[in-house]
């Protein structure tokens, strides 16, 4: 081949390693839905690809920074002494982060895009590319670049993984690799909490040398004995952080459900988006269905985003929301565009099939391998997987 | 029918008139292109083929000499835009408070490259156009090599502040850069992962939308394999993802014993972080790319005891390491945020004493004394340009992560690696 | 007779004017005035190609820098193999290039077409928004085209490529516009209006729609392959997603369908970003520096102001005098707020010790006036009209036969 692409020996396909791939994949899979759902509600009653959204996905992450600053967990501060229970703190901040961001959508789109309503898609997707660039550089002139909000590990309720043998390594050394995980583990508590008194002056320096030692000693045995089963043994491991992600998404999704399904404003909606003039000619106050869909679609992008800078741990800067925006998009419409569930199934085969590109080895095109699903997805079916296919007419 | 026939008769009017006029150009243009043919576009190793601008560069007239820089003040690079600026800003500051250049001040113009290659290109033109000396910039190579064909149309000195690729300053002469190259930083992190970390069989990570990560990767890989080493795979990721969970089931079933990671620390701490939640407890080593205050923020305890190749470590005992954080503090409040306000800091300095040695001012003297430049005592170290070709002859500090900071582990000179 | 003589008149003249225009610059601007001369041209000729699909045909494309990257990605890797070893002089190469760029980049649109035959609307511009991800993606792994460091495109001596593509961006506009005055532009039309009824009326929507995607791209890929060799390097980053964004900006804010919309468009929107940069203190050459208060009323100021402006657009019914007076009053009333409103900000110590040069500040204003102009002509400058010497004089008669009255 002339052409020299840089392929690595396609050694993957590792069997051992599929499961595990596969339940990544539906992990992330539920976060781009979550970002999908924003999409496809706004899309569904306005038919407007609110490219904004990434943008208030990425305010998300900073009003959940900036409330843990207002807590005092900076990261100086978090150096230097213990602090409280975590989980009111993580509770603070998805309810700011979904507050602000709903309030922010519903200022979009009352400023940017109601005066566009009568006026061609077109236009209104330009004033939305405007409003997404102007939060971008605007807010970039005023917003830190910072890494995600801290919370103490050992206080952070969410930390550590749910590990699952599928396949045992055999007993002698099943039971080192338990013994030397435990100790692991341990020193490395030990060395925190020592590490923790430094500062008020509870420790010495021979007594942090020591346990760090200890620490040092006991990485290197659990490492080794990490790398002695790894070829006898599969082992599914779980974060947490992923496992509140995609729980959390699940319930958003079926409290959406409700919402549309059997509520007056659902109902409001699903009028509005099969036929924008007709529901309000019925009577149906079109304004408040759209102000909703808007709070409530950037209340979970806001809540997404704060989950997401907080448990993946990416750096904050205003291009934050452009990457998952992006995948967000493509899910919702792999998922038929409009279409709640479908925003939810699109989400998950964006994820599985990353999954697989990366197990397949090709991980150098797993950002294009989405489109390239989505491009297949739509010849199939131009709608998207759940999307309506209406016979148009003139 | 008249008009379709009309608009195609008239659109082979128009090629047809304008094979004419091309026509016409080769008798023109033939002798130029003999001379020209010498710098094409080989990337061969040929370093002492630098070809020196052959157009006679601007000369200061007045008594303000400009310094122009072009860095990323808009878009995904603005925090490395953010240190070059301040970086330059006090380094001119502080030449024109103690009396500037033979009585000359200095004037800094700093312009937008908003991350993007043609912005910077048009950024450099500008400068060039507006009379500037000496330009200085850019952090990303992949910005920094089209700056460089404007500075040499213009015989314009160069000095890259962050950009690593190897082949920026092979092929013209007024290309300088005051950090080390790919080629420096990949095997000091391959002779330190070997010889110092004992490993064998070393897992690499790659940020492919970088050049700067396609490159170390490259060089460390290249180097690590001529040492003995085995490389156990290699795995891709794109600045701006956040979940790496995927690469790392791959990367742990090929069970290395150690992690390069040659991207930015933007991702370079949540990898960590993931990599120890899956249970890969080896040790992570990676380039100057980790550097930044911000990094233990993002990484964690999974970042604490990891490596990387840098250019100073804020805890150095030297007086210029000192001096300069000293400086930056009084005018900006707390340390430069990565490595590039040192950088910066540095090119300028080097370019400001240059120019204190020309004894003319004009781009072409100041090309010489910038080459010229011997034992430079800069913040990220002693710098030697003078028959270097461009690259400077500095050692690299191998550092580790601390929870507070980076403490000093080894230092490499470039004889060492011979 | 006489329409053939107009015609290569016409013809004769854009020669020689690109021609003098290459050799103006070439002689008394700086490169960085050049650089300006020659993209502004260059996203003339996308965003009237663009136009050509968006616009004319009333597809949804929003991708239109894939087909631009192909053009210029092939221009270098055909430059970097072959250049040196054949006997053209760089103009007749160049030229040789625009033919392989807006083949292969044809090729790429009827591969992106053809899909579009099944795809509607936003889900035909997520696909072609797609394809250009997929495009930059795969580039970045191919070490024969350079990677993500990019590629070497050098043709030496330097081309004419201002002309090149301001010749370029004349043909584009003329295909275009000659589309829409003669009949075949009708079904390219007849398309945007209403795809069913159309093909009701026996139009070949198929061969409409693949026409329009073809076309385009090759025409955005000819300026690609002009583009490549004047940038002398270019990488995958020069054609991201913001390019696309930025050519479909110029389609809709020049007047979805209007040729000179686009065409004017595309002039400004390339040059406001860059006059910034040039701004300077009135009477000196020191960069301008904005207090952090300032900015940030600035920034409200503006979002005030375009919404005064829609209430006086709306509420104010009468003479052209008093709807002016309106205008006036919005302008007042906001640089009062903004004047009030910095010094109160002033208070703020993480503002007050802020300083921005333009430098810093014109992405924000760029995306600002995006959004103003949006808002306050939502049909972009020049609406669906066009411009032509015959719209201007019946203006003029009409106001001045308005005047006698």
């Amino acid at each position: 081949m002339g052409l020299g692409l840089t392929l690595l020996p396609l050694a993957a396909f590792d069997p051992a390693t599929l499961p595990g791939q596969l339940v990544y994949g539906i992990l992330i899979g539920s976060i781009y839905a979550l970002v999908a759902l924003g999409y496809t509600m706004v899309y569904g009653i306005l038919k407007l690809i609110n490219f904004a959204h990434g943008e208030v996905f990425m305010l998300g992450a900073y009003v959940a920074l900036f409330i843990s600053w207002a807590l005092g967990y900076t990261p100086e501060e978090m150096q230097r002494a213990p602090m409280p229970s975590s989980l009111m703190v993580l509770g603070l901040m998805l309810v700011g982060s979904m507050v602000v961001c709903g309030l922010v959508g519903v200022l979009i789109e009352f400023m940017a895009y109601r005066p566009m309503r009568n006026q061609p898609r077109i236009s209104a997707l330009i004033t939305a590319i405007g409003v997404s660039l102007l939060l971008q550089y605007g807010g970039a002139l005023f917003l830190p670049v910072s890494p995600p909000p801290v919370i103490r590990e050992e206080a952070n309720p969410v930390q550590g993984s749910l590990r699952v043998w599928i396949q045992k390594p055999p007993e002698p050394l099943l039971g080192q690799y338990t013994e030397a995980e435990r100790e692991f583990e341990q020193a490395k508590d030990a060395h925190k909490n020592e590490q923790y008194k430094i500062r008020t002056n509870g420790t010495t320096e021979e007594k942090l040398a020591a346990l760090s030692d200890k620490l040092a000693a006991a990485r290197t045995r659990y490492s080794d004995l990490e790398r002695q089963i790894q070829p006898k043994s599969i082992r599914l491991i779980l974060p947490h952080g992923l496992l509140v992600m995609a729980g959390t998404s699940l319930v958003l999704m079926l409290f959406l459900r409700w919402l549309v399904m059997k509520t007056k404003i659902g109902r409001g909606m699903r009028a509005v988006s099969q036929d924008f003039d007709s529901a309000a000619l019925m009577g149906v106050n079109v304004n408040t269905v759209v102000f909703t869909t808007f709070l409530i679609g950037s209340a979970l992008a806001g809540a997404g985003a704060m989950m997401y800078a907080l448990f993946q741990g990416l750096t904050i800067s205003t291009f934050f929301g452009v990457a998952p925006g992006l995948k967000g998009f493509v899910a919702a419409v792999v998922g038929g565009i409009g279409n709640i569930p479908g925003a939810v199934l699109g989400g998950l085969i964006m994820g599985v099939a990353e999954a697989l590109v990366i197990w397949s080895g090709l991980d150098m095109f797993k950002d294009a391998f989405g489109f390239v699903i989505l491009i297949i997805v739509l010849l199939i079916l131009p709608k998207g997987l759940l999307g309506s296919n209406k016979v148009e007419k003139v | 029918m008249t008009s379709k026939t009309s608009s195609k008769i008239s659109l082979l009017a128009a090629l047809a008139a304008a094979a004419v006029l091309f026509g016409c150009k080769p008798a023109e243009t033939g002798t130029a292109g003999g001379g020209g043919s010498g710098s094409g576009s080989g990337s061969g190793e040929t370093k002492s083929a630098r070809a020196m601008p052959t157009v006679e560069g601007p000369k200061v007239e007045g008594d303000t000499i400009k310094l122009g820089l072009v860095a990323s003040l808009n878009g995904a690079s603005k925090p490395w835009g953010e240190d070059c600026k301040s970086g330059a800003q006090l380094a001119v500051d502080e030449a024109n408070a103690a009396g500037g250049i033979n009585g000359k001040k200095i004037e800094l113009m700093i312009e937008d490259s908003n991350s993007q290659p043609q912005d910077g290109r048009v950024a450099t033109q500008k400068l060039v156009s507006e009379g500037a000396l000496c330009v200085l910039g850019e952090v990303a190579s992949g910005i920094t090599r089209p700056m460089t064909d404007v500075t040499y149309a213009a015989g314009v000195p160069q000095v890259a502040i962050g950009a690593t690729a190897v082949d920026l300053t092979q092929k013209y002469a007024n290309i300088f850069r005051v950090c080390y190259n790919d080629d420096f930083q990949g095997p000091v992190m391959a002779k330190f992962a070997y010889d110092e970390l004992k490993l064998r069989n070393v897992a690499v990570m790659t940020d492919n939308k970088l050049p700067y990560s396609q490159g170390l990767s490259a060089s460390f890989k290249a180097a690590f394999e001529k040492l003995g080493g085995k490389i156990a795979s290699e795995e891709f990721y794109e600045q701006g993802n956040a979940q790496f969970t995927g690469q790392i089931t791959n990367l742990k079933s090929k069970n290395p014993d150690g992690i390069f990671l040659s991207g930015y620390f933007n991702e370079v701490g949540p990898i960590a972080k993931q990599l120890r939640q899956n249970s890969v407890n080896v040790p992570l080593f990676g380039g100057d790319g980790w550097d930044s205050t911000e990094l233990i923020n993002s990484g964690g305890d999974a970042i604490v005891g990891g490596y990387f190749c840098n250019h100073y470590t804020s805890t150095e005992d030297r007086p210029e390491v000192k001096d300069f954080l000293a400086k930056w503090k009084a005018k900006y409040g707390g340390e430069p945020g990565t490595t590039m306000g040192a950088l910066t800091f540095d090119a300028a300095n080097l370019v400001i004493q240059a120019l204190k040695n020309c004894k003319e001012l004009t781009a072409k003297e100041l090309i010489a004394q910038i080459d010229q430049t011997e034992n430079f005592k800069g913040v990220t170290g002693t710098i030697t340009l003078k028959g270097q070709n461009g690259d400077p002859l500095k050692s690299a500090l191998v550092v580790k992560v601390t929870r507070t900071g980076f403490d000093f582990a080894k230092s490499y000179s470039p004889e060492e690696l011979k | 007779m006489r329409f053939w003589l107009v015609r290569l008149a016409s013809v004769a003249v854009v020669l020689v004017g690109c021609f003098l225009l290459q050799q103006w610059a070439a002689a008394s601007l700086t490169p960085y005035l050049q650089s300006l001369v020659f993209l502004a041209g260059g996203y003339v000729a996308l965003a009237v190609s663009l136009n050509l699909i968006n616009g004319i045909t009333g597809q949804f494309s929003i991708g239109h820098a894939a087909f631009y990257m192909i053009g210029a990605y092939t221009t270098a890797f055909l430059t970097a193999t072959f250049f040196k070893a054949q006997p053209l002089d760089s103009t007749a190469w160049v030229v040789l290039m625009v033919v392989a760029g807006s083949v292969v980049a044809g090729i790429a649109g009827l591969v992106v077409g053809l899909p579009s035959l099944r795809l509607r609307g936003d889900y035909l511009a997520i696909v072609t928004l797609g394809f250009g991800e997929i495009i930059r993606i795969v580039v970045q792994n191919v070490k024969a085209l350079g990677g993500s460091f990019g590629i070497d495109c050098r043709v030496e001596p330097a081309p004419p490529s201002i002309m090149l593509m301001w010749l370029l961006a004349i043909l584009t506009i003329a295909i275009c516009r000659n589309l829409l005055k003669s009949a075949h532009g009708l079904p390219f039309l007849a398309v945007r209006e209403d795809e069913i009824a159309s093909s009701a009326m026996g139009v070949q929507v198929t061969k409409v729609k693949v026409t329009a995607f073809v076309v385009g791209s090759m025409l955005a890929g000819a300026a690609g392959a002009i583009y490549a060799p004047f940038q002398v390097f270019i990488t995958p980053l020069n054609f991201d997603m913001y390019q696309s964004f930025i050519v479909l900006t110029m389609v809709v804010m020049g007047g979805t369908g209007s040729v000179t919309g686009s065409a004017i468009a595309g002039l400004l929107l390339y040059l406001l970003p860059e006059y910034l940069r040039l701004m300077k203190q009135p009477g000196t050459s020191k960069a301008i520096s904005i207090g952090g208060p300032a900015v940030a009323a600035g920034l409200v100021g503006v979002i005030v102001l375009v919404w005064l402006l829609r209430v006086v657009q709306a509420k104010v019914v009468g003479s052209k005098w008093q709807r002016w007076a309106g205008n006036l009053g919005a302008l007042a009333a906001t640089a009062l707020l903004v004047y009030l409103g910095s010094l109160a900000l002033h208070g703020v110590p993480f503002l007050r010790s802020r300083n921005y040069t333009m430098a810093e500040l014109r992405m924000a204003i760029f995306a600002l006036v995006l959004i103003a102009l949006m808002l306050l002509r939502p049909a972009g400058i020049m609406g669906h009209h066009e411009f032509s010497w015959d719209g201007i004089g019946k203006r003029l008669r009409r106001r001045t036969s308005g005047a006698k009255a």
